[in-house]
């Protein structure tokens, strides 16, 4: 598994980190049963702090998608909720592209266009319904 | 390992130190022979007596050699604060260092003075072991207050030349305040023997000089607390 | 192992004539993470340390470190046994060899590895038998990171640890600093390469001028810091945005700049409500917190 960390983006690395395992569970590049490196060998890896990795993989065995074993490592637990969930990924990032093609074809450049999400993104959901 | 690291730190010195003044001991007695005139008495007595004070020149430059050093010379080089980082308080880091250059000093005032019996000896000169004992005794009893004097400044002066540039002149300026003012206490004198010899034989006769001795090792006592005292309060 | 905290210190303050090298320092670096130190040169980071350890007596204030008192020269010595650290000038003795050397730290530490000793030994291709001062200088640093790495303590204080080090050096630097971390170590380390920080560091402490500006984990600082970038049709209303988590504003022309610690959300919303043409929201690297915090100090 190849995961690469960005410390200069701003967003913590244990996000970037659970958002990389999780893409690589609902591409298929990492499979129910599968195992992911120890805490200090994939910190020692990526030359990060092990608190990092350890933080990304009680989040995601929190939300299901990790089994820590005691002794035994980190194990990839693809639920049906997950697998659901892969499927909602894929829909959405079809919609996505349509609608990045479509902005594209209206003259925003892509700088733009990753800007606009951002500003939308960090819009929390309750001043929308206002 | 304290011990072995102020034995590699003064090593070097120890060694040329030792090497020089036995050479020097057993040169100048043994050539020294050629030199004596029968119309002097007790001829042979008298070049010990002359040797002794060759001696306690040498000795004296030597230990306040040795006696340079130290945490606050780490400093000068930027090193003292992995000596401060060890999980030894300041106190027995000097201590060791001042154990290690006694030990030296001591060497370095009974090695001459056997080599000097050792020759004599097999030259069939009047040597005599009391008087060799006497000597050497008068040498650390007197002279380890300019160790401790020597150590006091490596603990209150940086800088790699100009700590030994004072020591080197405490000890002249002591020299010439001993002469000039404080006659009766003169260490000088007191070390070489001056206040005891017998004029006619050259022998050193009396009663081994407890009292000055006891003045003298109180002085370095006092000083090397003193050197605890300024290290230990010391910022690095 | 306890939770509590590995470093404290009250209103730890050091005076060099009128002059305040630190200045009410009040720290708490917590156990099994990585904090780092970040500041210029100059801001008090050297200085601190050697307060820690006892090399230089506070003007006032206190601290301990695990546990003991930093003022009281026998608890301080009883400290340094669980404590490595490796001081900015990476200081060895010139005339012992390298094997000397390592003889002679063991002899200090109970929580020393031989075993590791030796594999970091051959992995630094460092002669056994050479004396010091005859090691070229990138050798004498690994040297100096090795005497600390070898041991297992409690906490390691690394002043600089990156300074004299070439890029694979300091990657060997990090993955050990990393492999120690995971062994539980706490580590506090000063520096003032925003690089390495970002990389490997869980807290951040911002020093500037004997002061401590930004006392937080660099995750709560990635995702509270933002620059908010607004357009206006008009001339841009800077009053009305002097809020709560505001640290800069910055008008040029139709442009305001924003640049928040927190409540960034309290920002664009106000930005909407004063219909602004455009809100770009981005999120901010350490290294302009830094230059940011430092600069307005």
């Amino acid at each position: 598994m190849f995961f690469k960390l960005n410390p200069t983006t701003g967003q913590p690395l244990y996000l970037q980190l659970m958002q990389q395992i999780r893409h690589a569970a609902e591409t298929g590049a990492l499979r129910d049963g599968d195992q992911l490196p120890g805490i200090r060998t994939l910190a020692e890896e990526l030359v990060v702090s092990p608190n990092t990795v350890s933080k990304a993989y009680s989040e995601l065995e929190h939300d299901g998608l990790l089994e820590l074993r005691q002794g035994s490592g980190a194990f990839v637990t693809v639920k049906r909720r997950t697998r659901s969930l892969a499927d909602h990924v894929q829909v959405a990032r079809r919609r996505l592209r349509d609608l990045i093609e479509q902005l594209r074809e209206d003259g925003l450049l892509d700088e733009e266009i990753k800007r606009a999400f951002e500003a939308e993104l960090l819009y929390p959901a309750e001043i929308v319904r206002k | 390992m304290l011990w072995y690291k102020a034995w590699l730190e003064t090593r070097a010195r120890f060694l040329t130190c030792l090497a020089t003044l036995t050479i020097f001991c057993a040169v100048f007695v043994g050539h020294a022979q050629g030199m004596i005139h029968p119309e002097w008495k007790s001829d042979y007595n008298r070049l010990l007596f002359i040797t002794q004070q060759f001696i306690v020149i040498m000795w004296i430059l030597a230990v306040v050699l040795l006696g340079m050093g130290g945490i606050v010379r780490e400093k000068a080089i930027g090193i003292s604060s992995l000596t401060l980082s060890l999980p030894v308080s300041r106190a027995r880091i000097l201590g060791i260092r001042v154990g290690m250059g006694i030990l030296e000093a001591i060497v370095l005032g009974v090695v001459p003075w056997s080599t000097i019996f050792l020759v004599s000896s097999l030259a069939k000169m009047p040597i005599v072991i009391s008087q060799v004992g006497f000597y050497v005794l008068l040498l650390l009893g007197g002279g380890l207050a300019y160790f401790a004097m020597a150590v006091l400044v490596s603990c209150l002066i940086e800088g790699e030349y100009t700590a030994p540039a004072v020591a080197f002149g405490l000890v002249l300026l002591a020299a010439i305040i001993f002469d000039a003012w404080l006659r009766p206490f003169n260490l000088w004198r007191l070390v070489t023997g001056d206040f005891y010899i017998d004029r006619h034989t050259y022998l050193l006769s009396g009663h081994f000089p407890w009292l000055g001795t006891l003045a003298s090792m109180s002085a370095a006592a006092l000083m090397l607390l003193a050197s605890v005292s300024v290290i230990q309060r010391r910022e690095f | 192992m306890t939770n509590s905290p590995v470093i404290v210190t009250r209103d730890l303050t050091k005076l060099y004539g009128s002059l305040a090298a630190v200045h009410g320092l009040n720290l708490s670096v917590g156990p099994h993470r990585i904090t780092a130190f970040l500041g210029q040169n100059g801001a008090g980071k050297s200085t601190t340390i050697k307060m820690l350890l006892g090399m230089v007596r506070p003007t006032c204030g206190e601290g301990t470190v695990l546990g003991k008192r930093i003022t009281d020269a026998e608890e301080n010595c009883e400290m340094r046994c669980k404590v490595a650290c490796v001081a900015e000038n990476k200081p060895l003795y010139g005339y012992m060899t390298v094997e000397q050397t390592l003889r002679f730290a063991s002899s200090f530490y109970p929580d020393w590895r031989t075993d590791v000793a030796r594999s970091l030994l051959s992995e630094y291709k460092l002669p056994p038998q050479r004396k010091v001062k005859a090691l070229s200088k990138g050798m004498r640093t690994k040297l100096a990171l090795l005497l600390a790495f070898a041991r297992r303590p409690e906490l390691l204080i690394l002043d600089e640890p990156s300074e004299g080090l070439d890029p694979v050096g300091i990657e060997h630097l990090l993955q050990m600093l990393v492999a120690q971390a995971a062994e539980g170590v706490a580590i506090f380390f000063s520096s003032h390469q925003i690089a390495e920080v970002e990389r490997v560091a869980d807290h951040v402490c911002i020093l500037n001028n004997g002061r401590l500006l930004v006392d937080a984990s660099l995750d709560q600082l990635r995702q509270s810091y933002r620059r908010i970038d607004l357009v206006f049709a008009s001339a841009p209303p800077e009053r009305e945005f002097r809020i709560a988590g505001v640290e800069k504003l910055q008008t040029k022309g139709h442009q305001l700049s924003v640049f928040a610690s927190r409540n960034a959300e309290a920002v664009i919303e106000r930005a909407r409500d004063l219909d602004a043409v455009s809100v770009e929201v981005a999120p901010v690297g350490l290294r302009e917190i830094f230059l940011e915090s430092v600069k307005e100090n």
